[in-house]
């Protein structure tokens, strides 16, 4: 057992039996080696399903969503990306800081299920990081109660610097606007529809989705291109400047469209009009396109 | 047995799409699905199912049913032509096989016969193709499924080092094999065992513990890490959920019918609001009904063909061998 699998199983123990919590949200093992999965514990003789390993790449904030409700506390495990996630529910008011107990670990990365499929654990070496982490600056937490760090490093990565986020915007920048179109139109044909990217974001908190209300007429429920595209630019712009660039949203999609070099672009725009700026990082600073300074650019007035 | 080599499979798919569209798995940015297949030399089958399942080749994610218009006080209606399009798919996998045999149930009997998908299914010939290798996400022969022969299909191929292994198995199919006797010899070859899958579960009983099962707590813990979403659903080849709605534009309108997934708020919202089926609890433990009892109870069979797509791509890894086990092994009073 590596030792952060260890250490959440002593403090989720702890943190049940003491009746600190109601519940401890981790990860499992699936039925193959390289699925982890998430995982509700809620009695302390159930902690040894809790584990810690290269595939636990779910951001459990969502979760948080579910348990509002809840009279006592849920503790749940965040790796940094994920902890991004909790910033941004609070900051969107969607849950209580007193009501949530984090637990940071330091996340050594983890590494895409899809690429392991078969394969066998003698393979664990070789297969590659989540994109997520190869651009990964921040592997601890920026909000917790207390953290787990182990010290190790990012597998696969090793000491070598994080690559540029905006490599693949730019690459899709340098196309012809018409070029750009057909990328774009031809990711979207595939689009299914199981908003499996929504349902994963911590950014779409919406109580109700206008994509749930199908009469509401704004987009049809039909399954094609153009309404396809229409959701897909919709909830882009809707998560502008909240997006913690968790990746989620296209580690889920089962068609793979590279949902976040849409996101990306425009976390590039309004890095470019409104001056650096990371979602999540924090939840006293503003969003940008959440609050009004009198040195915005205003041009476009 | 015929066998045809494999530098000659694209002559015999050419031939057949003289009079037909020739559907083959094809893979673009990592997705395979079945598309039509335009001449390429290379024509490859990667073990296991397609990302996408055939399913929508019969029932399209999205199909108009209906036009109308208004003119005054008159109103008219306009049918559309029914598919005429003739197909040969190539290269479905004997779970997938059996998928269509389970859409045929829902679509073509107990009373009520769809047009669209009947015609596409009669206008369609299935070419099947043994697994040599199974992925392990593969759990077909749990659901007593063959991976090297497949049932209701019109042509069976087994891979070979050097070609396939070809026997007919409907009258159709062996008019499809005639057309191209030329392309093929006879060889004495016997047909290589399936792959047998590692994922292994045993659903026996599964439904008449399920019927006992509405109210049980067992459901209070499966639906907290389900986000919701539709992947299983929409991927699933047996799933065959739609909705119909209309668009109109000015006079003038149509009706379409689209997917619909169980696993959506608005599947069951009823018009006032109530919606039965409030939470993921509730919309889980339908998913799993409707495989593994509704439709068992209806048909006569499990509505799962051990594909492994809605464990292999759920975003959260459910997986449904593992849940078939777990209901297994509930404890119920009496």
């Amino acid at each position: 057992m590596n030792k952060i699998t260890e250490r959440m199983r002593e403090r989720a123990q702890e943190l049940l039996a003491k009746g600190e919590v109601e519940w401890v949200i981790g990860w499992e093992k699936g039925s193959l080696w390289y699925h982890s999965s998430p995982a509700f514990v809620r009695r302390p003789e159930e902690v040894e399903r809790l584990i810690w390993d290269d595939f636990c790449a779910n951001n459990l904030a969502k979760y948080l969503l579910d348990f509002t409700q809840l009279e006592g506390k849920v503790a749940l495990f965040v790796k940094g990306c994920d902890s991004k996630g909790i910033n941004r529910l609070l900051q969107d008011q969607q849950i209580e800081r007193e009501k949530v107990y984090i637990i940071g670990i330091t996340c050594p990365g983890v590494r895409d299920a899809r690429k392991a499929r078969g394969k066998g654990p003698e393979a664990l070496e070789t297969i590659d990081l989540e994109e997520r982490c190869t651009f990964c600056t921040r592997p601890e937490p920026v909000i917790f109660d207390e953290i787990i760090n182990t010290g190790e490093k990012l597998p696969g990565r090793g000491e070598k610097e994080p690559r540029d986020r905006f490599t693949e915007v730019e690459r899709l920048l340098a196309l012809s606007p018409d070029e750009r179109y057909e990328f774009w139109a031809k990711q979207y044909e595939r689009c299914l529809r199981c908003y499996a990217c929504r349902n994963v974001c911590p950014a779409c908190n919406c109580r109700e989705c206008i994509f749930d209300r199908s009469q509401s007429g704004w987009c049809s429920k039909r399954i094609v291109k153009t309404e396809n595209e229409f959701y897909g630019l919709t909830r882009a712009l809707h998560v502008a400047g909240r997006c913690i660039e968790c990746g989620e949203c296209e580690r889920v999609c089962p068609v793979g469209i590279p949902i976040m070099s849409l996101h990306r672009k425009i976390i590039k725009d309004l890095n470019e009009l409104f001056g650096p700026y990371e979602a999540g990082l924090d939840t006293e600073t503003p969003p940008p396109l959440g609050t009004y300074r009198t040195e915005d650019p205003d041009y476009f007035v | 047995m015929l066998k045809v080599k494999r530098d000659k499979l694209p002559q015999v798919l050419s031939v057949w799409s003289e009079e037909a569209v020739v559907y083959t798995p094809q893979e673009e940015d990592g997705v395979s699905t079945f598309r039509p297949w335009t001449g390429q030399a290379e024509v490859t089958f990667k073990p296991g199912s397609t990302v996408l399942p055939p399913k929508e080749l019969f029932f399209p994610r999205t199909e108009e049913m209906y036009r109308y218009r208004v003119e005054g006080q008159a109103a008219f209606l306009e049918e559309l032509s029914l598919p005429q399009q003739k197909c040969v798919l190539v290269g479905v996998r004997s779970c997938d096989a059996r998928s269509l045999l389970l859409l045929d149930d829902v679509f073509l009997t107990k009373g009520y016969v769809d047009e669209f998908y009947r015609r596409r299914r009669e206008n369609t010939l299935v070419v099947a193709l043994a697994c040599r290798e199974a992925l392990d996400t593969c759990f077909c022969t749990s659901l007593g499924v063959d991976p090297a022969r497949a049932e209701g299909v019109d042509i069976q191929a087994w891979e070979k080092d050097d070609g396939y292994l070809l026997q007919a198995t409907s009258e159709r199919g062996k008019a499809l094999l005639d057309k191209v006797g030329t392309l093929l010899t006879e060889v004495s070859e016997e047909p290589p065992a399936g792959a047998r899958p590692s994922l292994e579960v045993d659903p026996e009983g599964v439904t008449e513990k399920l019927q006992r099962m509405f109210e049980h707590p067992f459901w209070d813990d499966l639906w907290h890490k389900c986000v919701g979403c539709a992947a299983c659903t929409f991927l699933c080849p047996t799933c065959h959920c739609f909705d119909i709605q209309s668009e109109n534009r000015g006079n003038e309108g149509f009706k379409f019918r689209c997917w619909d997934s169980c696993m959506f708020a608005e599947y069951t919202r009823m018009a006032g609001g109530h919606n039965p089926r409030p939470t993921r609890k509730e919309r889980v433990r339908n998913r799993i009904l409707h495989k593994l009892r509704y439709f068992p109870e209806r048909y006569g069979k499990l509505g799962c063909v051990g594909c492994g797509r809605c464990l292999e791509r759920c975003p959260v890894h459910m997986d449904i061998t593992k849940i078939i086990q777990a209901i297994k092994e509930v404890a119920l009073d009496g």
